[in-house]
């Protein structure tokens, strides 16, 4: 079974943005992803909590925007717009090329408006700025407004599969591409910081007490972030050629039918969805230059990841885990990923895994834990969430398939 | 105006209503005692803790064993709300939450479950939002036009809790259907205006009502009578519409 099929052409990437704990612009983001540096603070920077952790919170000042949002002035509404802001002149100038009403939005998140109703029914400062209205609980609720203020008057879509879901929405984009329903896809998502989240993953078992550290030998689970990631993915032209800042190779995708919350022990839906992403990439495994890893730091999906990866790359490929930079984002990580990943096709950097040191060898991977320059053409993205829910993009500097070059 | 065309063939439907014993008695307003979904596909421990709205989808697409092994897409409008009121409550009176009940208020909790029970390991998507009847019909029929084998589309939703707000509405209400693509028969088709601006169906509005919308659905699938029905808008100023051929027509 297929889940879309990413034939020729690919499809261009002409601009992202994207804001997180490291910083609300999209080139602070990128500076300091690339300098390693650490931005999580304690959680008590968010909420308070019976439980220690520490959180990646992005730095907004709530009720500064609120005029701008043209929609309930919920964080969520402050994060989705934070990132489409960056990606307003590109879409405006697709909707010349292309015509508005050719130029689709595909949002995705896991939580949605969950932390507004939060607000509301479990009392947390600030106090809401907006009374309460259940369709603001809604992943879709800022989608409009975004939309509207990007120009994108195109068909509009929802996507929300947890943790995979912005690889799965821009898998949707695809599909809107490969049946000429558009001619340019703006694919976001966000997600916030959560209590719910939080005392849920705590309560898991899952969430770290300290810093994340992916594939260390002493990993002890997840630290959350809040953040959101936009892209512009757009069919081929000569102009789309020239603003191309890499181009969508392939997408995979597939169900574990083990768990609700946990991997299958050996790996095999991720497996099976990175084989999928090759294969419609037209690319071998030794194509691939680094793995940017679904990698939340847990000891079990590390593991699990790890041995997926054993299997298909060997133990040369290098791998990195962006999410000790970024937190954990749910939803939106897969997105935040992809964004970084053509960012190391620009840079031809592969940013670092921090604090994998010692990394544990039980999982053969080649971890990258200090900034690494390479020949760098071909990037494999992860992203699995609950419900066994598992999503890979490749993401390529190169236009066409192999055979086609 | 512009439209675009989309061929499907419907194998199969399924309903489900906790208020009404068949798609006709919702369109005629005949109800039943409030009847909870028996949702036999899942089995042990996978039952527990599974709110309604995830009954409601495992109870329509276990209906249809035609869907063995398809790839799958999941449609909801608010996913799982009570569930999400109720983990709200839970760590404000409690300072905890369970982590049951966290595992399963992701919106794609029924695709999941779903998965399990079929040991199916195909893809699945969740589309949710103001206007996922609509966005679910458009993946389903995306998706189906790319696979080699049928695809399965369940639609689903429980009421938003009166605490949030929800309206007065009938308990719950799901459909599910197995589509696969086709040159000819059934159509989605995409209708749109050139306007493109503010207003009937920009999406701002409130989520789509379920329940007339899936019993005409299922209706006219199953009676195989000529028909065409809006799903909803998918775009502003556009709708997309479902056009049933009368049965042996095509």
């Amino acid at each position: 079974v297929t889940d879309v099929i990413a034939r020729p052409p690919r499809y261009a990437f002409t601009a992202t943005a994207v804001a997180n704990c490291l910083g609300a612009r999209t080139e602070t983001v990128l500076a300091r992803a690339f300098r390693g540096e650490n931005a999580f603070r304690p959680a008590n920077a968010y909420c308070d909590l019976p439980f220690e952790t520490e959180v990646g919170v992005l730095p907004i000042d709530e009720g500064s925007q609120g005029e701008a949002l043209d929609c309930a002035p919920t964080r969520m509404a402050r994060l989705a717009f934070a990132s489409a802001r960056g990606l307003g002149d590109a879409v405006r100038a697709a909707a010349d090329r292309w015509g508005p009403r050719r130029v689709a939005y595909v949002f995705a998140s896991s939580i949605g408006g969950l932390e507004h109703t939060e607000r509301h029914f479990a009392p947390f400062p600030p106090v809401p700025e907006s009374p309460y209205a259940y369709a603001d609980h809604a992943v879709d609720a800022t989608s409009a407004a975004v939309a509207r203020h990007l120009g994108a008057l195109g068909i509009r879509m929802a996507v929300s599969t947890a943790c995979s879901s912005s690889i799965k929405a821009l898998a949707t984009a695809l599909r809107l591409l490969d049946h000429d329903l558009a001619d340019a896809v703006v694919v976001g998502s966000a997600d916030t910081l959560s209590r719910t989240t939080l005392f849920g993953f705590h309560g898991l078992g899952l969430l770290a007490p300290t810093a994340t550290r992916p594939f260390a030998l002493d990993r002890h689970g997840l630290t959350l972030g809040e953040g959101s990631a936009y892209v512009l993915l757009e069919r081929q032209g000569a102009e789309t050629t020239r603003r191309a800042l890499g181009w969508l190779a392939g997408l995979g995708s597939s169900s574990d039918a083990y768990h609700q919350t946990s991997p299958h022990p050996d790996g095999i839906g991720a497996e099976l969805a990175m084989r999928q992403a090759l294969e419609r990439s037209g690319l071998e495994p030794g194509d691939v230059d680094f793995v940017c890893a679904h990698a939340t730091g847990t000891r079990q999906n590390d593991a699990v990841e790890g041995a997926a990866l054993g299997r298909i790359f060997g133990a040369k490929v290098p791998v990195t885990g962006t999410k000790s930079l970024t937190g954990h984002t749910l939803g939106t990580s897969g997105l935040t990923a992809v964004v970084l990943a053509l960012e190391s096709l620009r840079r031809q950097e592969i940013p670092a895994t921090l604090r994998a040191d010692p990394v544990d060898p039980d999982l053969g991977l080649s971890v990258v834990r200090t900034l690494a320059p390479g020949a760098l053409a071909n990037v494999l993205v992860n992203a699995f969430g609950f419900g066994g829910n598992n999503a890979t993009a490749v993401v390529s500097a190169h236009p066409h398939r192999p055979e086609q070059a | 105006m512009t439209k675009r065309d989309l061929a499907i063939e419907i194998e199969a439907a399924s309903f489900f209503a906790t208020d009404y014993a068949s798609a006709g008695d919702a369109l005629a307003g005949v109800e039943r005692t409030f009847t909870a979904p028996r949702f036999t596909l899942l089995v042990g421990r996978t039952r527990r803790f599974t709110s309604l709205v995830t009954q409601l989808h495992i109870e329509v697409c276990g209906a249809l064993p035609q869907a063995n092994g398809a790839a799958s897409v999941f449609a909801t409008c608010q996913g799982e709300i009570q569930t999400a009121h109720r983990l709200i409550g839970e760590f404000r009176d409690a300072g905890q939450v369970s982590s049951a009940h966290f595992a399963q208020s992701v919106h794609n909790t029924p695709s999941g479950l779903y998965a399990m029970a079929t040991r199916n390991t195909a893809p699945s998507t969740t589309l949710t939002g103001a206007n996922a009847i609509a966005a679910g019909w458009l993946e389903a029929a995306l998706v189906a036009r790319d696979a080699e084998r049928p695809v399965l589309l369940s639609i689903a939703d429980e009421p938003v809790p009166s605490a949030l707000g929800g309206p007065p509405e009938p308990g719950g209400v799901a459909a599910a259907f197995v589509l696969r693509s086709a040159n000819a028969g059934a159509r989605l088709t995409i209708e749109s205006g050139e306007g493109g601006g503010a207003g009937d169906g920009d999406g701002d509005g409130e989520p789509q009502r379920s329940l007339e919308l899936l019993a005409r659905l299922v209706h006219a699938v199953t009676a195989g009578a000529a028909a065409a029905i809006t799903l909803g808008s998918v775009l502003p100023g556009g709708v997309l519409r479902l056009h049933l051929p009368q049965r042996g027509a095509s």
